[in-house]
C-alpha cells in the first residue's frame, strides 16, 4: 500500500508540477490523471469510471493566465484515490471530487505563488550567463513545493482515506442521499460553463438538436459527434458555393 | 556566421512544453521561455552575451504554450538567428513581437486547446469511460496529444520559416474564426447530448397518494408534471439556468453552492412527503 501511496503522490504531483506539456497536459484533466490513478491502485476500472464521473463537471473547466475556477487536477488524482480507498458510488464520487477541486483552489494559489521566489532566484543566475542554474531553476524546486502541497495529501488520502468512506456511512440515508442527488446536478456546471464558451447567438441552436436528439431518439454522445461533424462539414461546403457565387 | 541547426529548432519546440513547470503569478512562462531557449542561445551566441541574451527572456509572457503559441517561439528564433548574424534586430524589437502576438495567440490557443478540442473530446471520452470501456481514456490521452504536438510542431515552423507578418495576416483572414466556428457546432452538439446523459437529478422523491372514497390518486412531482410537459426538462432547465448565472458573473463556486442548496432543498421536500 506504501508503494502505490507513493505511486498516487507522484501523479498529483505532475498532475501540478506540469514538467512538460508533452507528457502532462493532460493530466490536468481527470479523466486521464484518474485513470493513472486507478491504475497504479490496481483497480484500472473503478477508477476509470470515478474518474470519469469527476470529470463531469469540469468538461467546462477552463484556466487563462494562471487563474482557475476550480483545482480539477487535485479533484482528478486525490478524489479517484479517495473514491477507491473508500468505496465512493460514482454520483457521490463526483459530489466530493468538486468539494475537493473546490478547496483546493488555495492549493493552487500557494503554488502560484511560491513558484515567484525561484523566478528572483533564476534572474541571479541570468544575470550571470548561467545557464544550467536557469535550468535547475525552471525544473527543480517548484517540483518540490507541488509535492509537498499536491503529494502529500494524497500519500495521506491512500494511507488514511478509508475513513471518509466511514464517516458518509454513518451519515443518516438523507445526507447520503443528497449528496448523490447534488453529484447528479454538478454535471450542468460543466455545460453550463460551455455554453457559455461556445453558445453565440448564430450556431446555438445546435445545443438543442444535440439536446433533443439524445432526448427523443437516444443517440449516443459518440452518434451525435459524428452527426455533427456532418452538419459542419455541409455547412462549410455550402459556405465555400457561397463565396465563389459572391467572386 | 552562426546558423540554427533543424536539432536546435525542434529543441526549443519542445521545451516550449515545459513553459509552466514553474508556473507563478508573477511572471508566468518567463522563466520557462528562457528555459526553452538555451539551446538557441548557445548556438547563436558567444560565452560572454550569454547573460544579455537570455535576460530578455526573464521578462513576463503568458500565451498558450501548447498549440497555438508556439508559433511565437518559431518567430523568435528566426529573429535571434538574423540579430546574431547581421546585429540589426534589437533585444526591444524581439521583446515588442513577443508581448505583441502573446495576448491574441494565447486567445485563440486558448478556444482551440480549452473549449474545442478538450470538451468534445471529453464529452465523448467521458460516455465510454463511465460505460466501463477502456477506450474511453485512451483515446482522450492520445488524440488529444496527437492534435497537440501536430498543431504545436506546425505552428512552430511556420513562424520559424513565414515570420510575424505571415502569421499577422493569416489572423487577419477570418479563416481560422471560421473553422472554428464550424467545430464549435460540433461541440454544441455534444454538451447538449451530455445534458441529457449526464444530469441525473429529477423531482421523482416528491409526490404523495391521496385516498378518499372515491379512490385513490397519486401525485409525483417528476412523472405527472415535469415528464408529462416535456421529458428531460428539468436538465435543460439546470444547464440554461447555470448559463444565465455565468452570464451574470456569477462565479462557478457560488453556482456549486447553490446546487447543494438545490440538491438539499427537494430532500427536504421529499422529508415533508415522507420520505424519511
Amino acid at each position: 500500500m506504501v508503494v502505490r501511496a507513493i505511486l498516487v503522490a507522484l501523479i498529483a504531483t505532475c498532475s501540478t508540477w506540469w514538467f512538460s506539456h508533452v507528457i502532462t497536459r493532460t493530466w490536468l484533466y481527470p479523466i486521464w490523471s484518474g485513470f493513472l490513478v486507478g491504475i497504479v491502485m490496481g483497480k484500472p476500472m473503478e477508477g476509470m469510471m470515478l474518474a470519469a464521473a469527476i470529470n463531469l463537471p469540469y468538461v467546462g473547466f477552463i484556466t487563462a493566465g494562471g487563474s482557475m475556477p476550480g483545482n480539477a487536477m487535485f479533484a482528478g488524482s486525490v478524489g479517484t484515490a479517495l473514491g477507491l480507498v473508500s468505496g465512493l458510488d460514482m454520483t457521490t464520487a463526483t459530489t466530493i471530487g468538486v468539494i475537493l477541486g473546490s478547496v483546493a483552489v488555495m492549493i493552487w494559489n500557494a503554488y502560484m505563488s511560491i513558484n515567484s521566489i525561484w523566478v528572483h532566484m533564476a534572474d541571479k543566475f541570468a544575470a550571470k550567463g548561467n545557464l544550467k542554474m536557469i535550468r535547475f531553476c525552471n525544473y527543480v524546486p517548484s517540483f518540490f513545493v507541488s509535492l509537498i502541497l499536491n503529494g502529500v495529501p494524497a500519500f495521506l488520502i491512500v494511507m488514511k482515506g478509508a475513513v471518509v468512506g466511514d464517516w458518509l456511512a454513518a451519515c443518516p440515508q438523507w445526507v447520503i442521499d443528497g449528496f448523490a442527488m447534488v453529484g447528479g446536478i454538478l454535471p450542468a456546471l460543466g455545460v453550463g460553463m460551455l455554453l457559455n464558451f461556445l453558445g453565440q447567438k448564430k450556431i446555438l441552436p445546435f445545443f438543442f438538436l444535440g439536446f433533443f436528439l439524445a432526448q427523443f431518439l437516444g443517440l449516443s454522445t459518440m452518434a451525435i459527434t459524428i452527426f455533427g461533424a456532418i452538419i459542419a462539414f455541409i455547412i462549410y461546403l455550402f459556405g465555400k458555393d457561397k463565396e465563389k457565387e459572391a467572386a | 556566421m552562426a546558423q540554427l541547426r533543424k536539432s536546435d529548432l525542434v529543441k526549443n519546440w519542445l521545451l516550449g512544453y515545459s513553459s509552466e513547470t514553474c508556473y507563478n503569478y508573477e511572471r508566468l512562462q518567463a522563466l520557462g521561455n528562457a528555459n526553452a531557449f538555451i539551446p538557441i542561445i548557445k548556438r547563436l551566441y558567444k560565452e560572454d552575451q550569454y547573460a544579455e541574451e537570455i535576460s530578455k527572456y526573464m521578462n513576463f509572457f503568458n500565451t498558450e504554450p501548447s498549440y497555438m503559441g508556439t508559433v511565437i517561439h518559431g518567430i523568435t528564433a528566426a529573429m535571434e538567428e538574423k540579430r546574431a548574424n547581421d546585429g540589426d534586430i534589437t533585444a526591444d524589437e524581439i521583446l515588442s513581437v513577443r508581448s505583441a502576438l502573446m495576448g491574441p495567440l494565447a486567445g485563440i490557443g486558448d478556444v482551440v486547446s480549452q473549449s474545442i478540442v478538450y470538451p468534445i473530446l471529453a464529452g465523448v471520452c467521458i460516455q465510454l469511460a463511465l460505460a466501463g470501456n477502456y477506450a474511453g481514456p485512451i483515446l482522450f490521452e492520445v488524440i488529444y496529444k496527437v492534435i497537440m504536438l501536430t498543431l504545436g510542431y506546425n505552428m512552430y515552423m511556420m513562424g520559424y520559416r513565414k515570420g510575424k507578418s505571415a502569421i499577422i495576416s493569416f489572423l487577419k483572414t477570418g479563416l481560422l474564426n471560421k473553422i472554428l466556428e464550424l467545430v464549435s457546432i460540433v461541440g454544441l452538439m455534444v454538451i447538449g447530448s451530455m445534458a441529457v446523459n449526464n444530469i441525473s437529478f429529477n423531482f421523482s422523491l416528491i409526490g404523495w397518494e391521496v385516498t378518499n372514497e372515491i379512490g385513490s390518486v397519486a401525485f409525483n412531482l417528476q412523472t405527472t408534471v415535469f415528464d408529462a410537459l416535456l421529458p428531460g426538462m428539468v436538465p435543460l432547465a439546470l444547464v440554461l439556468g447555470v448559463w444565465g448565472l455565468l452570464k451574470k458573473r456569477v462565479k462557478p463556486t457560488v453556482i456549486i453552492l447553490l446546487m447543494f442548496v438545490l440538491a438539499f432543498a427537494t430532500i427536504g421536500l421529499a422529508a415533508l412527503c415522507g420520505a424519511y
